[in-house]
């Protein structure tokens, strides 16, 4: 529906400003309370998690205490609801057709007979080829199993052959939990609104520097990271970014991540960088010759770990030129705390 | 959007360079300043004025000095003309 439509029909229509931040970090905590609750999870996209049940359904008595337990970690706040079976469509559309709080199980015999009356929008297609099919008459997912699947593949192309794949049940790929993510991350929020280039970028330059001193990472590099920040007048936005090498460099870092900054949509009130999954080795290939000014540069960092040590954290600060043009002296430039 | 002179920071969070302080000022009649935080005003080095955003609800006005105090002291202090407070915004 259209915006000017929808308003037209519910004159009192609230927009939302979207949230992925907000959206992404709701989500995270239900993925946490999940593995708290010993199941190896594999998120495939907010809101839908697949995992498998053997290795907790002795803990809880069977499979579906096992999915009950799933649900009360999910919370009361959220309209959980579980599908179990052998394959991971299959347990998808159960899951799309149990009621609120409910755990539906599909034995693999009954699978088939299960899909065969639900509606094609279950299956990852473009609305066109959903139009197609429907045009052609087909509108349940046991009217697609049943047509042969090379003809299906010459009309839709290899989506179409996947979705006839599916409509028969799928494929019985294991599930893997995912790895915990690290939890690392550092904020920075600006005293007013910024949605200057070069103010988010010497920002982001401050964000690096301190993830990269964090003693959590033992001189691991990172592998993949979250840029994120709350917008003015609310709203946030998100970007990761999953590195070819894993590296610890600030520089090859910032280069990666620097160019996201420019789809901010609407001037930041905070800033956060996080990392999601660091290398599993510390080793790196050592310098013969340090660049010049290397020895240098660590003293000074040495003397301000001691300085910092002494007097506190938040005590050593950085000097970032945000306005250095503004006629007011206190927009030229903002302190921001270093604790490495 | 120019935050008010006398904002505070958050402790941990980034804060502006030079941000104002409140300051006790007492001047002539000509409006120079002739004590600074209960210093006298030995010499008047520059005045100026800022005049900016005059197109927001946010104006900002404001008349510098830049001054000597009895102590040898330099310091830089203004009168925001749209709240009608002295502020300082180096040294004192």
């Amino acid at each position: 529906m259209r915006l000017g439509e929808a308003l037209a029909t519910c004159p009192s229509l609230q927009l939302v400003d979207p949230d992925p931040a907000a959206a992404e970090e709701a989500w995270e905590g239900i993925v946490r309370r999940l593995e708290d609750a010993g199941i190896a999870v594999d998120p495939a996209a907010p809101g839908c998690a697949y995992f498998e049940t053997s290795g907790v359904e002795r803990l809880y008595g069977g499979l579906e205490p096992a999915l009950r337990r799933a649900l009360r970690a999910v919370g009361p706040d959220w309209d959980a609801r579980a599908g179990a079976a052998k394959r991971r469509f299959a347990a998808l559309a159960a899951a799309n057709v149990a009621r609120s709080g409910q755990a539906l199980v599909v034995a693999d015999e009954h699978a088939r007979e299960f899909l065969a009356p639900l509606p094609l929008n279950l299956l990852p297609l473009q609305a066109r080829q959903q139009q197609e099919l429907a045009d052609l008459g087909i509108t349940r997912l046991g009217e697609l199993a049943g047509l042969p699947g090379g003809a299906v593949a010459e009309r839709l192309g290899p989506d179409g052959r996947r979705a006839w794949s599916l409509a028969r049940g799928g494929s019985s790929r294991r599930v893997r939990g995912r790895k915990p993510p690290a939890e690392l991350f550092e904020t920075l929020e600006f005293p007013e609104a910024v949605g200057n280039e070069l103010t988010l970028r010497r920002s982001l330059g401050v964000l690096l520097d301190r993830l990269l001193a964090r003693p959590e990472r033992g001189g691991r590099a990172l592998r993949k990271l979250a840029l994120s920040a709350r917008l003015v007048g609310g709203g946030s936005w998100r970007r990761t970014v999953t590195l070819r090498d894993a590296t610890a460099e600030s520089a090859r870092l910032r280069a990666a991540l620097g160019p996201k900054l420019l789809d901010l949509p609407a001037p930041a009130v905070a800033l956060t960088l996080e990392v999601l999954i660091l290398s599993e080795s510390v080793g790196s290939q050592l310098e013969l010759v340090q660049p010049e000014g290397a020895e240098l540069r660590e003293h000074l960092r040495e003397g301000l770990r001691q300085v910092s040590a002494g007097t506190g954290s938040g005590s050593v600060c950085t000097v970032v030129e945000v306005a250095p043009w503004s006629r007011l002296p206190e927009q030229r430039a903002l302190l921001v705390p270093r604790d490495d | 959007m120019v935050a008010p002179a006398r904002a505070a920071s958050t402790p941990g969070s980034a804060r502006r360079l030079n941000q104002p302080r409140r300051a006790l000022v007492e001047a002539h009649v000509d409006g120079s300043p002739r004590l600074v935080n209960r210093a006298e005003v030995t010499a008047v080095l520059e005045e100026w004025r800022v005049v900016d955003r005059w197109w927001t609800e946010e104006p900002v006005s404001r008349r510098y000095f830049d001054v000597v105090l009895a102590g040898g002291e330099h310091a830089v202090v203004f009168r925001d003309e749209e709240v009608g407070r002295w502020f300082s915004q180096r040294g004192v």
